[in-house]
């Protein structure tokens, strides 16, 4: 324990930025331009879309990827570039709104254990509790009790997200509370709030900027899991998963409507997965998951 | 070791409950009440009141929750609204088919993860390494339902090799195993990147161990440094961590029964959900939680039993 608070103290000057640590990794580097690149289409959809993602055309339904259509188009005649770019859109938002939920609310619970000596027993007991549950159960059980939608999965994977993140909160902000400045600021009379915005906050950044990239990755692959067995987004909404499954009933005769989806899921998230490990290295080595 | 296991016992006791608790509540938000079903369109209020009371439906919230508890003891977990079958028939049905393709899909993968995870930190920073760990975080990556329906068109359709839908038969006739390995392939797959990687790990921290190169020191082959004393040695933390993988293996599950019509508890429980069989839902529901637990449990104590060092903590 005592090693690792040392280890903790600040990194000497001579050690290059985080940024330039990362762009040095060639993992890194790319990684880091595929996800702009994702979220700049996800944000870009309306403008970038060449057509209505929800305009049927019966005319044209199941044609493979061509000039006029450059990823075909699905069953319905729909646009799947059009779908992709909004169904980016839908899948990213899910994948962020419960990063975003669980995360904070298990940072929160991370801090309040770690500065709270007392507290800690009881909240990391209710966190294992949660831990005891993959998140497909959080999944099935949400959608059984609120019916099938986007809302239950989002619901479902933050509550999965709570008890990570306050463990990865939790051990990083303890390593740094044994340290002297944190009594040296309580000496001076500063608020606990304060103390923990302050100080304890920005210490615990790099541990909580890892864990959510890696964690967005898993919790797009999962929630478009849960998209593609339906129940998650429902149709005509586009959402990758969602897409991948009606591509499913037309699998012998277009394959592309659901490989399309699907291989935007694989690429999206190994995007994540890289960064993520990319990021880990850059900004703390000694951060292995 | 008898604290510890308490402990842990202890943890799960509270767990379950919440399972049940979860599982009751699911009851209560079925939007039609099973007195007014049960009279029929035709009856009067006071019929539907006289029958409530017959269901105990109007006693309070708590002791419902007791009878409730006292069923579930008894393995009654209600009637199928769709159907009309027992929910603990249709599990059991279920549960076989699941089992069997969890076991098939943990027998290729974990081996083949430990394998490749070994080579990578033997040859650590070599091309071969960055490779197995290139297809490591690709495995990671990619969808459940991606690999499946990938085997689908080119193994299934393409090629007309193996089976891809539902279950052939038993298990030990051949039928029975062609239709295994496709799901089995799929489910597998997306494991052996995580167990690659934590074997890595693992394996590269035991090879810079004093004991090793003591094992090298002494003029020992170096295939079986890397077996007994490496290797062995890495195998508790590997163990713990594929026990971590269990919860990732049961949505693998899920999915891929669905996607290969595999007979299994979590094609029957996505189809009840979608279904609103609200009984079904919940006995799917509370199995599925309930075997969780249990092998969670099991994988801690046993990982008690094989590393000392866990009991003190």
């Amino acid at each position: 324990m005592s090693a690792a608070a040392l280890d903790a103290v600040p990194e000497a000057p001579r050690r290059p930025s985080p940024m330039r640590m990362l762009m040095r990794d060639t993992g890194g580097a790319i990684s880091l331009v595929g996800v702009i690149l994702i979220v700049a289409a996800a944000l870009l959809a309306p403008w970038l879309a060449p057509r209505d993602p929800f305009e049927t055309d019966l005319m044209a339904i199941m044609q493979p990827p061509s000039a006029d259509y450059w990823l075909g188009t699905d069953g319905q005649g729909r646009d799947i570039l059009a779908r992709m770019l909004y169904g980016l859109r839908v899948t990213l938002g899910m994948g962020l709104a419960s990063l975003i939920a669980g995360g904070v609310l298990g940072a929160l619970i991370g801090f309040l254990a770690a500065f709270y000596r007392r507290l800690d027993g009881l909240l990391m007991r209710l966190m294992d509790i949660l831990l005891s549950f993959p998140a497909i159960l959080f999944g099935l059980a949400l959608a059984a009790i609120f019916g099938p939608g986007l809302t239950s999965v989002i619901i479902a994977l933050s509550i999965a997200t709570v008890p990570l993140m306050a463990r990865i909160v939790r051990s990083s902000a303890l390593v740094v509370m044994g340290l002297d400045y944190i009594e040296a600021a309580r000496a001076i009379g500063m608020s606990d709030a304060r103390l923990i915005l302050r100080h304890l906050a920005p210490n615990c950044l790099s541990a909580i900027v890892v864990f959510s990239t890696l964690r967005l990755g898993q919790v797009i692959l999962l929630g478009s899991a849960l998209s593609f067995l339906g129940l998650g987004a429902q149709p005509p909404m586009a959402e990758l998963g969602a897409m991948a499954a009606q591509g499913r009933n037309f699998l012998f005769i277009a394959p592309h409507i659901s490989v399309i989806p699907s291989l935007g899921i694989f690429v999206m998230v190994l995007a994540f997965n890289l960064l993520g490990d990319a990021l880990r290295d850059a900004l703390d080595p000694r951060l292995r998951i | 070791m008898l604290r510890h296991a308490l402990a842990r016992i202890g943890l799960a006791i509270p767990v379950l409950f919440g399972v049940l608790l979860i599982g009751f509540l699911l009851m209560q938000v079925v939007p039609t009440d099973p007195a007014t079903v049960r009279a029929g369109p035709q009856a009067t209020a006071e019929v539907v009141a006289a029958i409530r009371a017959e269901l105990g439906l109007d006693a309070p919230i708590w002791m419902q929750f007791g009878k409730y508890l006292g069923r579930l003891a008894q393995g009654d977990l209600g009637v199928s609204i769709i159907n009309n079958v027992q929910v603990t028939q249709e599990l059991g049905a279920t549960i076989g088919p699941t089992l069997e393709l969890m076991f098939a899909a943990l027998l290729w993968s974990i081996p083949t993860g430990i394998f490749l995870g070994t080579v990578a930190a033997y040859w650590r920073g070599s091309l071969l390494d960055k490779g197995i760990m290139a297809i490591s975080v690709a495995g990671v990556s990619v969808p459940v339902f991606f690999l499946g329906l990938v085997l689908i068109w080119f193994v299934g359709f393409q090629w007309q090799l193996l089976p891809f839908i539902g279950r052939g038969g038993p298990i030990w006739s051949l039928d029975g195993i062609r239709a295994l390995i496709l799901p089995a392939v799929t489910l597998g797959g997306v494991l052996v990147g995580p167990v690659a990687r934590m074997t890595r790990t693992a394996v590269v921290d035991t090879l810079s161990a004093d004991h090793v190169r003591t094992a090298r020191a002494k003029g020992l082959a170096e295939h079986l440094v890397v077996l007994r004393h490496a290797l062995r040695n890495a195998l508790i933390p590997i163990v713990t961590l594929i026990g971590l993988q269990i919860g990732f293996l049961l949505g693998g599950a899920v999915v891929t029964e669905t996607i290969f019509s595999w007979p299994g508890v979590g094609r029957l429980a996505v189809g009840a959900i979608l279904s609103a069989d609200f009984p079904m839902a919940q006995g799917t529901i509370i199995v599925l939680s309930a075997g969780f637990i249990l092998i969670n449990l099991t994988v801690d104590l046993l990982y008690a039993v094989l590393d000392p060092r866990v009991r003190q903590t």
